[in-house]
Formats: C-alpha cells, sequence, structure tokens
C-alpha cells in the first residue's frame, strides 16, 4: 500500500530524474554553443571582419526563424531530418552504424515516386498510404541487403551501406534519366506523382476534409492514435488494474471511437470557419506531425516492447544477448529494416511534401546522410533528443541560404558548425578540457557504437 | 642481511577505498615470500606498486638497502624487477622470442644506425632465450606462435621474459591459477631453483596449501593491512585463514547427503569444437539427477567451457546428444534449452551473464523479459520488473544503491548475486554453475554455496564445474574429472581424495598416463 | 570458412595466397565477360593497355588502405580515410593554382614554376591530410572518444572544410593552373619485357611511390622494432605498456604516417587523375580502401591485390562506357561498388582484426 515513504520515495526519483535530466542536457547545450563559437571564429578569420560575423548569425536566424514563413520553412527542413535520425538511432542502438541512410533515402524516394506514378485513379485513403508504404519497404529493403550480408558473412555494415549508397545513387539516376523520365520536361526528372498520392499541405487540409472519403481517412488515423495513447495512459495506474482486461480494452477502444468520431463529425467544419495555418504559399505538410508521431512510436519500440529491448541487448553485448536467448540474427535484420524504412520514409516525405514539382529531379539530396549520423550521436540515440537536434539542423539548413544571401558566407561553413558539434559531443573530456571544467561526477561511459569485431 | 627488496608505510588510496594501508613488505635475498590474501585485499596493489604500475601516495621503497623510486614497468625491470602477471602480458600473434624481445630488440649490426627502422635479429635473440631456458630449466621454444602454446608453457616464457632482462627480483601473482596440482608442484621445483641461484621470489596465492609447500615465509594481507608475517613451520591453515579473514572461517559448507532423484540430464558421447574448428570435447557422457550436485573439476582448458556451452546452446554440437528430463535438447537454442528449466550462471559474468551498461532491474530480467508477468505479447510491463527487482534485491541481499543503477558499478560478488538470483528466480530443474565464485570474496562465495546447495536440496539438478578444487570437493556429491575433453572417471565425493583427484586432473588414470 | 587454423596477421600465410589465387581467377572472369560485351574488341594491347590503367586506378585505393592499416595495427579503426583523402585532393589543386599563379606573376619560367608548384602541391596535400589524422588521433587517442564517432566528425568535418574553401576560392574565376603530373617510365625496371610496360612504364609519381610505400610498409611491419611494437600495442596494449613501450606514443605516430599516406592518395584525385577540384570527388574510395585492407587481412601485399581488384573495375567501367556508350552508363558506374561488396562479403568471411582494435587504451 503507498504509504507516506512511498510517496516520498517517488518524489525522491522525480527530482533525481530531474537533475539527471539537466545533467544529460547541459553537455549536448554547451556543444551546440561551442560549435557556433568555432563558427563564428572561421568565419571571422576567413573573412577578416566581425560584421561579417554578425551578418551571418543574423541571417541565419532571420532565414530559420524571424523571415514570413521561416519557421514552417525550418519545420519543413527538419522533417526528413527526423526520419533518418530516428532511423539511425535504432540501428546504434543495436550495434550497427548504418551509414546507408542517404542511399535508402534516395532508393525511398524513387519507391515512393514510383508507386504515385504507377497507380492511377486511387482514392487518397489507399493511395498515401500505399505510396508511404512503398517507400518505406523502398528504404528497408535497401537496408535489409547490407543486414543479411552482415548476418551470413560478417561483412562489416560501415562498408556495405557505403557501397549501396554509391549504387543507389546510381539507380536512381537511372531510373530518373529513362524508364521514369518525364519526356515533356526540359529538365531532367520522373513523371508527376498522382496528386491522390501528394503529401497534404498543412494549409490544404481544411479544403481536404470536406472530402468525405479523405475525412473518414483522417478520422481513422486519429481514431487509432487515439486508442494508442489512451491504451498507454490507462495501462499504468493501479486503479486500473484491478480491472479485467476486457473491460480495459473496452474503455481505449471506446476513446479511439470517440475520438474518431469527433474528427469526422466535427473537424471538417470546424477547420474550414478557422484553420492555423492560412498562407497559401506555406509549404508546411502533415509530416511534420508523421515525425513527431514516428518519434514517440520509435520512443515507445526501444523502452517498452520486448523487440526493443533485444536491440538494446545485441547492441550493448552482444554475447550476453546470444546467452538471453535473443536471436541476433532476427534482431540485426529487423533493425536495419526499421532503419532503413525510416530513411525510405523520409526520402518519401522529401519528395512527395517538399518538391514543387512533386517528382524526383536528378538532383536532389544535398548530404542529408551524413548529417543526419550527426543528428543522431548529438542526441544520443534518444528519440526525443532527436527531433530537438533535427530542429536545430533543419533551422540551420533553412537559414543558411538567407545567410549566404546577407553576408555572402558560404552554406558549407553549417557543414563545419555541425562537425563541431558532433566533435563536442563526442568528446566531452575535450569540452571539459578546454573550459577547464572538472568531470562533475562519474560519467557513464556510454558505447554508441562498435568496432569491426562484431 | 640486507633485504633485496624493503618496503615501509606504503600507502595507496583509489575513490572510495584504501587498497593499501601503511604496509611494510621485506624480501631477503635467494626467499620465496609467499603474500596471501582473498580477492580485493590489496595483494595485487602493492604488487602493482612494486612493479611501477602505480605510484605509491605515500611509504618509501628500498632495493639492496639504497631507496629506489619505481616510475613505470620499464624502470622496474631496469632496476631488476620482474613480474609475471595472472593475465599474461603475452602477445599470442607473435612468437616467443618477438614477445620476449619486445621492447628490447636485438638488431642486426649492419642497419643498426636505422634506429626503429633497423633489421630484427630474431637469432640472436633465440640463441639467448634457449641458453636461458637451460640454465633454468624452463624449456621453451622460441619459434613457436604464443597463441599456440598450452597455459603452463605460456606462463613459463613469462618466466624467461622476465629472466631475459636480468630480473633478480621476481613477482608471480596467483600463477598456480591456471595450472594442475601437478603442473603447480613442477612450478614449485623452478622456483626453488631460481631461488637457489640467488633470485628472489615473491609468490602470491589465495591458496594456504601452497604456502605450506613453497614457501620460505608468508605474509597475510587483509583490507589493505599487512596482519602479520609467520614461517609455514609456526603456521596453521586455520590460522592463515583467521588473518585472511578475520573471522573463524568455516572452511567446510554444511551440507546433508544428497538424495537423488529422477534423471534430469543426460549426456551421451558429446563432441564439440572449439572457436578453431578443433575437437575439444571428445566423447563425453554424464548423467545428472534432481536433487544432486554433480562437479566437474579439471584445470581450465580441458573442454569445460566449450562443454557448459554445448549443454546450454550456446555452441554446436557435432556428435552425441543431450537429453533434459526426455527432452532432445542437442541442437536446440538457449532459449528452448531455459524454459525447460535450466539456470545456467556462466563462467565470464561480463561477457556472458551481464549487460553492464544496463540497470540491475534489466539484469534480472535478462531471460525471462519475454513471458509474463514481464511482458504481454510485444509489451513490456515496467511496473511487474520492477517489483520483482525489488523483491530479488532484498532477498539476495544484493548490494545496490538502487535497481536503477548499472550492474558494472557493482562489485564482483553483487554482480554475481544478480546473476545467481536471476536463474534461481525461475523455478530450476537443472542448474549449471560454471565457476561461479571465481574472483569473489570469502562473503560471496559462502553464500553462493549455500544458495547451490539449496537449490540441490529443493530437487534441481545441479551441475558444478570449477577449477578450484576446493569448491569441488566442498560442496560435490559426485565428481568427475575432465582431462584433454575426455570425463577420466567419475567418483563419489566421500570417497575422493585430493591426491587422486590431483593426478586424475593431470591425465594419470590408474597409475599411466593418458 | 576456414582451410587452415589462421596464421593471423603473419606475413604471407596460405589465406593471402587463397586470396590472392581468387583475385586472378575473378580478373580473367572479368576480361572474358568484359570482352564479350564489347565484341570482342581487345586484344593484347588493349589488356596491357587496361592492366596499365588498373594499377593507376589501384593507387589511391591502395594509399588509402595503407593509411587504413597503419592506424588499425595500432588499435585505432579510422573511418575518416574518406574525409582524409578530400582534404589532400582540395589542397593539392588549390596550392597547384594559386602557387602556380604566384611564381608566374613573379616572374618565374612556365614550366619551372608548374613542377615546383605540383610537388609542393603535394607536400602541402599531404600536411593537410597529417593534421587531420592527428585530430582523429587526439579525439580517439587522448580523449578516449569512440574512434567510429570520431572518424565520421573528420568526414563531416572535411566535406564542410573543403565545400567551404571550395566555394570562396576554387569554384569560380580560378586562373589557370599547371596541370597535373607527367607520366614518366622508371629508369631500369621498364626494360623488364610485360611486366615493365605494364608496371613500371607511363605511371605518375604517386603511383610510383605507391609501389614503394607498398614494400617498404611489409619491411617496416615485419622486420623493424617499430612494426613489432606497433604489432604489440594493436594486439595487447598492456602487455607492450608493461615493457616501457609507450602506447600513446605508437599510436599516435602511426595514425599521423597513415594520415600522410591518405593526404598522399587525395593528391592522387587532383594532381594525376584529372586537373580539376569537385567537392567529394573522392566517391567512397576511401571505403573501399578499408574494404582491401579487410580483404587483405592488414597486410600490405594482400590490400593491395584488394586494391588491383577495385582498380580493375574501375578500369572496365570506364572501358565499357567508352565501348558501348548504349548501355546507361549508371550500370558499369555502379561495377565498382558492387564489386566491393562482393569482395567483401564472398570469400573474407570474418577476418580478424587487430585484438585491441578500437579499444581506447587506459593507463591504470
Amino acid at each position: 500500500m503507498s504509504s507516506i515513504a512511498g510517496i516520498r520515495a517517488r518524489r525522491n526519483e522525480l527530482r533525481v530524474s530531474l537533475l539527471r535530466l539537466l545533467d544529460t542536457l547541459s553537455m549536448p547545450v554547451l556543444a551546440i554553443v561551442l560549435g557556433f563559437v568555432g563558427g563564428a571564429l572561421i568565419i571571422w578569420m576567413t573573412s577578416g571582419s566581425l560584421e561579417t560575423v554578425f551578418a551571418a548569425y543574423a541571417g541565419m536566424l532571420g532565414g530559420a526563424f524571424l523571415k514570413t514563413r521561416g519557421l514552417s520553412e525550418t519545420f519543413v527542413a527538419m522533417t526528413p531530418y527526423v526520419f533518418l535520425g530516428l532511423g539511425l538511432a535504432v540501428g546504434f542502438k543495436a550495434g550497427l552504424f548504418n551509414i546507408g541512410a542517404e542511399g535508402q533515402f534516395y532508393i525511398g524516394a524513387i519507391s515512393a515516386v514510383w508507386a504515385g506514378i504507377v497507380f492511377t485513379g486511387l482514392p487518397t485513403f489507399i493511395h498515401l498510404p500505399l505510396v508511404i508504404l512503398a517507400g518505406a519497404v523502398g528504404g528497408a529493403i535497401w537496408a535489409g541487403i547490407p543486414a543479411l550480408l552482415k548476418v551470413r558473412t560478417g561483412a562489416h555494415e560501415v562498408i556495405t551501406t557505403m557501397m549501396m549508397n554509391y549504387i543507389a545513387f546510381r539507380l536512381t539516376e537511372y531510373l530518373v534519366s529513362y524508364p521514369l523520365r518525364d519526356a515533356k520536361s526540359s529538365a531532367v526528372q520522373t513523371l508527376r506523382v498522382s496528386p491522390n498520392a501528394e503529401l497534404w499541405s498543412l494549409y490544404q487540409v481544411p479544403q481536404r476534409l470536406q472530402d468525405p472519403l479523405n475525412a473518414l481517412f483522417v478520422a481513422l488515423v486519429l481514431a487509432f492514435i487515439g486508442w494508442t495513447i489512451a491504451e498507454w495512459i490507462f495501462l499504468r495506474p493501479k486503479w486500473v488494474a484491478r480491472w479485467t482486461r476486457a473491460r480495459r480494452h473496452a474503455l481505449t477502444v471506446g476513446i479511439g471511437l470517440i475520438v474518431g468520431l469527433v474528427t469526422f463529425f466535427v473537424l471538417p467544419p470546424l477547420t474550414r470557419a478557422w484553420w492555423l495555418v492560412t498562407d497559401p504559399y506555406d509549404r508546411m505538410h502533415i509530416g511534420i506531425v508523421m515525425a513527431l508521431i514516428a518519434a514517440v512510436a520509435v520512443w515507445r519500440l526501444m523502452w517498452k516492447t520486448t523487440v526493443g529491448f533485444e536491440m538494446r541487448v545485441v547492441g550493448a553485448n552482444p554475447d550476453a544477448a546470444k546467452y538471453a536467448g535473443i536471436n541476433s540474427a532476427r534482431t540485426v535484420i529487423i533493425t536495419m529494416l526499421i532503419s532503413g524504412g525510416l530513411a525510405g520514409i523520409a526520402g518519401t516525405i522529401e519528395v512527395l511534401g517538399v518538391s514543387i514539382c512533386r517528382c524526383l529531379p536528378l538532383f536532389f539530396s544535398s548530404g542529408y546522410g551524413f548529417d543526419s549520423i550527426a543528428i543522431a550521436l548529438i542526441a544520443k540515440n534518444n528519440p526525443i533528443g532527436i527531433v530537438g537536434a533535427a530542429f536545430l539542423f533543419g533551422a540551420m539548413r533553412n537559414g543558411a541560404d538567407l545567410m549566404e544571401l546577407q553576408s555572402g558566407v558560404s552554406k558549407y561553413v553549417i557543414s563545419l558548425i555541425q562537425a563541431l558539434v558532433l566533435l563536442f559531443v563526442a568528446a566531452p573530456a575535450m569540452v571539459r578540457w578546454m573550459l577547464r571544467m572538472k568531470a562533475a561526477r562519474d560519467v557513464e561511459t556510454e558505447q554508441l557504437t562498435r568496432g569491426w569485431g562484431a | 642481511m640486507t633485504p633485496a627488496l624493503q618496503a615501509t608505510g606504503i600507502t595507496k588510496r583509489f575513490p572510495g577505498v584504501v587498497a593499501n594501508d601503511r604496509v611494510d613488505f621485506d624480501l631477503q635475498p635467494g626467499e620465496i615470500h609467499g603474500l596471501l590474501g582473498e580477492n580485493g585485499a590489496g595483494k595485487t596493489t602493492l604488487m602493482n606498486i612494486l612493479y611501477g604500475l602505480y605510484q605509491p601516495d605515500e611509504g618509501t621503497l628500498a632495493l639492496n638497502g639504497t631507496p629506489v623510486q619505481v616510475t613505470s614497468p620499464h624502470d622496474a625491470i631496469a632496476q631488476g624487477i620482474g613480474m609475471v602477471h595472472q593475465h599474461f602480458m603475452l602477445v599470442p600473434p607473435l612468437t616467443v622470442t618477438e614477445n620476449i624481445m619486445l621492447g628490447q630488440e636485438s638488431l642486426r649490426p649492419a642497419t643498426r644506425f636505422l634506429g626503429p627502422l633497423a633489421a630484427l635479429d630474431r637469432r640472436h635473440a633465440a640463441q639467448r632465450i634457449r641458453e636461458l631456458s637451460h640454465q633454468y630449466r624452463l624449456d621453451v621454444e622460441p619459434e613457436a606462435y604464443v597463441k599456440d602454446l598450452p597455459v603452463g608453457v605460456q606462463q613459463r616464457v613469462e618466466i624467461v621474459k622476465a629472466l631475459y632482462r636480468r630480473a633478480e627480483i621476481l613477482i608471480l601473482d596467483e600463477p598456480t591459477a591456471v595450472l594442475t596440482p601437478q603442473e603447480a608442484d613442477e612450478l614449485f621445483v623452478i622456483m626453488r631453483e631460481l631461488a637457489k641461484q640467488g633470485k628472489s621470489i615473491v609468490f602470491i596465492t589465495h591458496k594456504l596449501r601452497e604456502m605450506f609447500a613453497v614457501t620460505d615465509r608468508i605474509s597475510v594481507m587483509r583490507g589493505g593491512k599487512m596482519i602479520g608475517t609467520v614461517t609455514p613451520q609456526q603456521a596453521t591453515s586455520e590460522m592463515l585463514a583467521e588473518m585472511m579473514v578475520g573471522r573463524k572461517v568455516i572452511l567446510q559448507v554444511d551440507k546433508a547427503p544428497a538424495q537423488p532423484g529422477e534423471l534430469v540430464l543426460r549426456v551421451e558421447h558429446l563432441q564439440t569444437q572449439d572457436d578453431r574448428h578443433v575437437t575439444t570435447v571428445h566423447d563425453v557422457s554424464f548423467q545428472v539427477r534432481a536433487g544432486e550436485i554433480l562437479g566437474i573439476a579439471g584445470v581450465q582448458g580441458n573442454g569445460q567451457r566449450e562443454l557448459v556451452e554445448a549443454l546450454t546452446g550456446l555452441r554446436h554440437i557435432v556428435g552425441g546428444n543431450v537429453t533434459l528430463l526426455g527432452h532432445d535438447i542437442t541442437h536446440a537454442r538457449p532459449r528452448r534449452i531455459t524454459e525447460l528449466g535450466t539456470g545456467h550462471v556462466p563462467e565470464d559474468r561480463h561477457k556472458h551473464g551481464l549487460v553492464l551498461s544496463f540497470p540491475v532491474r534489466d539484469n534480472l530480467v535478462l531471460c525471462t523479459y519475454y513471458q509474463s508477468p514481464f511482458a504481454r505479447g510485444v509489451e513490456i510491463d515496467d511496473y511487474a520488473i520492477r517489483e520483482r527487482a525489488q523483491k530479488l534485491v532484498t532477498e539476495f541481499d544484493i548490494r545496490t544503491p538502487s535497481i536503477t543503477t548499472p550492474a558494472g558499478s557493482l562489485s564482483g560478488g553483487n554482480q554475481q548475486k544478480v546473476i545467481v538470483a536471476r536463474e534461481l528466480d525461475r523455478p530450476v530443474k537443472l542448474l549449471i554453475a560454471n565457476q561461479p565464485t571465481r574472483g569473489l570474496d570469502v562473503g560471496s562465495i559462502e553464500f553462493i554455496h549455500r544458495r547451490i546447495v539449496q537449490a540441490r536440496d529443493q530437487g534441481a539438478a545441479v551441475l558444478l564445474v570449477s577449477a578450484e578444487l576446493d569448491e569441488i570437493m566442498a560442496l560435490a556429491d559426485r565428481i568427475a574429472v575432465m582431462y584433454k575433453g575426455h570425463i577420466l572417471e567419475t567418483l563419489d565425493a566421500n570417497q575422493a581424495t585430493r591426491e587422486q583427484l590431483g593426478l586424475l586432473m593431470a591425465g594419470v588414470k590408474g597409475g599411466t598416463h593418458v | 570458412m576456414t582451410l587452415l587454423p589462421k596464421r593471423h596477421g603473419a606475413r604471407f600465410g596460405f589465406r593471402q595466397l587463397v586470396n590472392v589465387a581468387f583475385g586472378i581467377f575473378a580478373a580473367v572472369l572479368v576480361y572474358l565477360v568484359f570482352n564479350a560485351i564489347i565484341g570482342g574488341q581487345c586484344d593484347g594491347q588493349c589488356v596491357m593497355g587496361m592492366l596499365n590503367q588498373t594499377i593507376r586506378y589501384a593507387a589511391p585505393v591502395a594509399l588509402a588502405a595503407y593509411c587504413g592499416l597503419m592506424c588499425e595495427r595500432a588499435a585505432v579503426i579510422n573511418i575518416g580515410i574518406e574525409g582524409m583523402m578530400l582534404m589532400g585532393a582540395m589542397t593539392a589543386y588549390g596550392v597547384n593554382v594559386y602557387a602556380f599563379t604566384a611564381m608566374k606573376a613573379g616572374g618565374m619560367d612556365a614550366t619551372v614554376a608548374g613542377e615546383i608548384s605540383r610537388w609542393l602541391a603535394l607536400m602541402l596535400a599531404v600536411a593537410s591530410s597529417g593534421l587531420l589524422a592527428l585530430l582523429h588521433g587526439v579525439v580517439s587517442i587522448r580523449f578516449k572518444t569512440d574512434q567510429i564517432i570520431s572518424g565520421t566528425v573528420i568526414n563531416i568535418l572535411a566535406v564542410g572544410i573543403t565545400g567551404y574553401f571550395y566555394r570562396q576560392y576554387l569554384a569560380q574565376d580560378i586562373p589557370p593552373g599547371p596541370g597535373t603530373f607527367q607520366p614518366f617510365d622508371l629508369p631500369l625496371l621498364a626494360q623488364i619485357p610485360i611486366l615493365g610496360t605494364i608496371v613500371f612504364s607511363g605511371q605518375k609519381p604517386i603511383v610510383y611511390f605507391m609501389m614503394m610505400v607498398t614494400l617498404l610498409i611489409h619491411y617496416v611491419l615485419f622486420f623493424t622494432p617499430w612494426g613489432l611494437r606497433t604489432r604489440a600495442v594493436g594486439e595487447n596494449p598492456r602487455a607492450a605498456d608493461t615493457l616501457g613501450i609507450n602506447v600513446f606514443r605508437v599510436r599516435y605516430i602511426n595514425v599521423l604516417l597513415g594520415g600522410l599516406l591518405a593526404g598522399f592518395g587525395g593528391a592522387w584525385f587532383t594532381l594525376e587523375a584529372v586537373d580539376v577540384f569537385n567537392p567529394m570527388m573522392t566517391n567512397g574510395l576511401g571505403f573501399i580502401g578499408l574494404a582491401a585492407m579487410i580483404f587483405g587481412n592488414w597486410t600490405p601485399f594482400g590490400a593491395l591485390t584488394g586494391a588491383l581488384i577495385f582498380g580493375l573495375g574501375n578500369t572496365v567501367t570506364t572501358t565499357l562506357s567508352f565501348n558501348r556508350p548504349d548501355i546507361p552508363s549508371q550500370f558499369p558506374q555502379m561495377l565498382p561498388y558492387v564489386l566491393t561488396i562482393l569482395v567483401l562479403t564472398g570469400f573474407v568471411g570474418r577476418a580478424i582484426p587487430p585484438a585491441a582494435d578500437g579499444q581506447p587504451y587506459e593507463k591504470q
């Protein structure tokens, strides 16, 4: 029975967790600050004037947040980063260094485009999920091949995934230039995907909801989410534990149903009357919502499921995993499939939500792959942290254009800053040495990756 | 007579513990001085200080009367101190010659001007090694690759390595841990020869008998302090044990006679290979019944590890079969074997038994996390895990700040308790314990021994594999001796004598070497 | 899959022989297929030309592999080779162009200035790559960061630095540079029948350097005290430490030497292959070098074999594209990467790296 001692224990536990949270956050924040300081130094050294530094950072800030639609563009840039970061984090947690994210991103994109082109006349609530699924499957397969090779032959995934990247680049190039090419367009790009396969921009949402089929689709999705959340909330408190399973499920399913019904009947007229996004040029799309859901889903996967537990054990100590009865080969393959799938979805979103032509042009990505490695590592593979880091990187990427315009400083300085941030995050000892700080307490050296000998 | 080595007032502190507390220690020329103490008493720390691996916080050292500072192992070697560590400091892929001359390489004279890029002169070094090994009767083959050598020979390589560098003082850290009683005797012969030729030897061990076998004096350490120095003539086992532990130690475990029940484990003609596909377990057969402890004795490296791994599904079985309660588990996966009622306390707790970065709570359900009540389908129930973890921590007296502390922060004894708690928490019908008390302090050893006997009394069949003959003789009801992958003989524990077992462990059966 | 107990890391064991034999077999197979695809037009002259080209394309991969080898033999994993090579390539190009321009403006004769600027460019490229390697070393050795992360940081940093400087100084309005190194024949060796024509003639300096370095590394690693100590540090650093070897110093120096080699490999791109710099022009060769190193079981000759296989793949790619323009160029371009995967997974099985690979050394 919960007594005073019990309550005090819980409060203590909360306080300890809070302190630990602050402690955990302080290092990355410091690393980020130092990264920007380093960037400022480089700009100052190469341009010779302090004004350039200020202009550059002001430009970045302005581009990222302050200008019209700046914040929404940041969200747009952030979305693929979230998925990629999550994909990489899932891999890292299981001890797999999947640097093939960029290739999986490409394959996901092209698979989605293919699915969007090949099928015509399908209603949105079939076509959109289909396209996203195609992207996920494409990315998953692309990651699954190195996984299979690793499991069967021991080939280390750093090299195989990197090679798959280059193969992906060439393959995509071929597909865009020949079979899927839009012959009518002067630029080298694929055909346009079917309008029902596009990702809705947030501005379009009220309009889309007027179609009852779409409203049904959204209602189903939200009902499902509502049910999941209800399951999560109502699984824990003790007073629910006394109920029977059936009763508990009735409660959660009921909640889901209510959410669904409300969505279906109330949401369309409500959004027609009032909606957040009224700027027609705003490019924010529902992908950002999907990204947040994905982050939560990955968090649940890693810490609340047996599959996630197995992944973490395999990543932390593969010998103990074997001893514990975990099938390492199966875990490795599942992990890479999920990792690749997430990267593939990132590619899908980039193509279907962001590109203006709703197609895949010949050159479209620019180094999302390596950036996302940095994001995952900076966030220490924590899904919540990844959302934050993705936001930062999205802001930087977005602000880089204005920065270049207003100060003449090349966009590549972003990469420099990101590399520095990653460096400082991965080597807290270095930060402490630089700032003459003493180690606060025993830092548990968390092993983020493993060497060759798997 | 001036001591070859004199240590006065040595103090060394680590965070949270005083490893050496004002320790005085002296070594006379040509003597074999035993250093006794249980794990964690401070013997290894003291020797590491003598060898320059640590610097003392306080205290002085003197060699042959002159005060010295030993700043590094390099320095120690230069001053004539050599050390043979418990875990050998050898590089397996290199040859004996290369290992021995490492750091003091012989160079071809013509190329000497190239400095570190000069050509190695292996032949010259090999020559010198042969001379040394002859002089001290150590018999090592210079051209052999260290990884191909048996453990006993590797140890001799380590000794030659020290002698090659003109060591006058030799520190041997737990050298008999990996030897049979007979090989240990051979080592003692070598030690006496070295002492006769003027070398001074510090001999560290935690085995009381060996002290009486070969030492001239015995010093006992406990809790970082030097308790006292006696001669073998003055001392008795009980006295030494009490000095080691600080209280009257019961050297024997209280156990009722075994009441064997149904047949639980049947192993027939088991054959398995090691990682290099060399057959290490040939044709092993035995049975274990409920309510009895079968002890498998033998020096490490005779196939025990592969045997246990084969039985628990961690290693592929090449021939023969294994039956558990009537189920054929020869090719079963580890999880199935666990689900049939097996508990496994592995030999290497860091490698197999625990995930050091995970909290204690997760380690306590490492094998059962997917079963109810800890999980339903794919979902994990944190509350159930937490409750069970609390219960086990209390029941097994696991000293940990909380159940969310990473297992790596716990002491060795408590880590092992986590593993034992986890395995015994399930209703086991077969408990396999492989070196369950290696490296633990006496308190933990007693505790784990009691739990093993308790498991037996509750009806489990226990297979105990240990290289510590004392442990086997204390706990087992029947003893099987393993040598080079065969079970040479199985004896009733009441009737087996130490000499008998020692001979079997060395491969001598019925008077002839197998 | 083991045929014999592996002589781990030994000079030239049975396993290496098997790998080499396999390499030759694969090469012949590739030739036959390739010849068929281009319609049987490849005669003896053509084969010799292709082999010559193979060695040329193998050079950067081999140098990358040697960089990895030097580092990993001392137990420091280095996946930042790609970044180091990229840095070398950019530095070489930038210095080559601007030094030449400056010297010409100062009145020097064009040919002389060209030679000087090329060698200067090579030297500075090697130095810049070495600096990056030193950074990797400091971060991994002194600050004990996870080595794979450290390598990734190097890669990202290199992309950023080279991209930045490229945009600022090398993208538009660049003065004309003196061009790449000129090929030449080695004096006596080129006279050797067949072998001389393939290996020792018509190559540029960095390729010859690569050949020399192969022999040098083999000698140093297996016949000198430095090599012995390096190997000991890589397998059991604590043992080496107790014998008075400074583990950190050995690692730093090896990593630095590796970085210098990577610099040579990077300079190859802009001083020998083409006279231009593009961001990310190394195209994954750093990683392919790592694959070659693993294929070669961390030995120089083994790595060279791997590099040659890759070089062959690249040669076939370019020749194929040239002779059969009807095949979409992307497919031959995939060939080297597919080949690398096959090499890595096919016959290597589980190669054993130096035992302490990837673990930072803690002095107690």
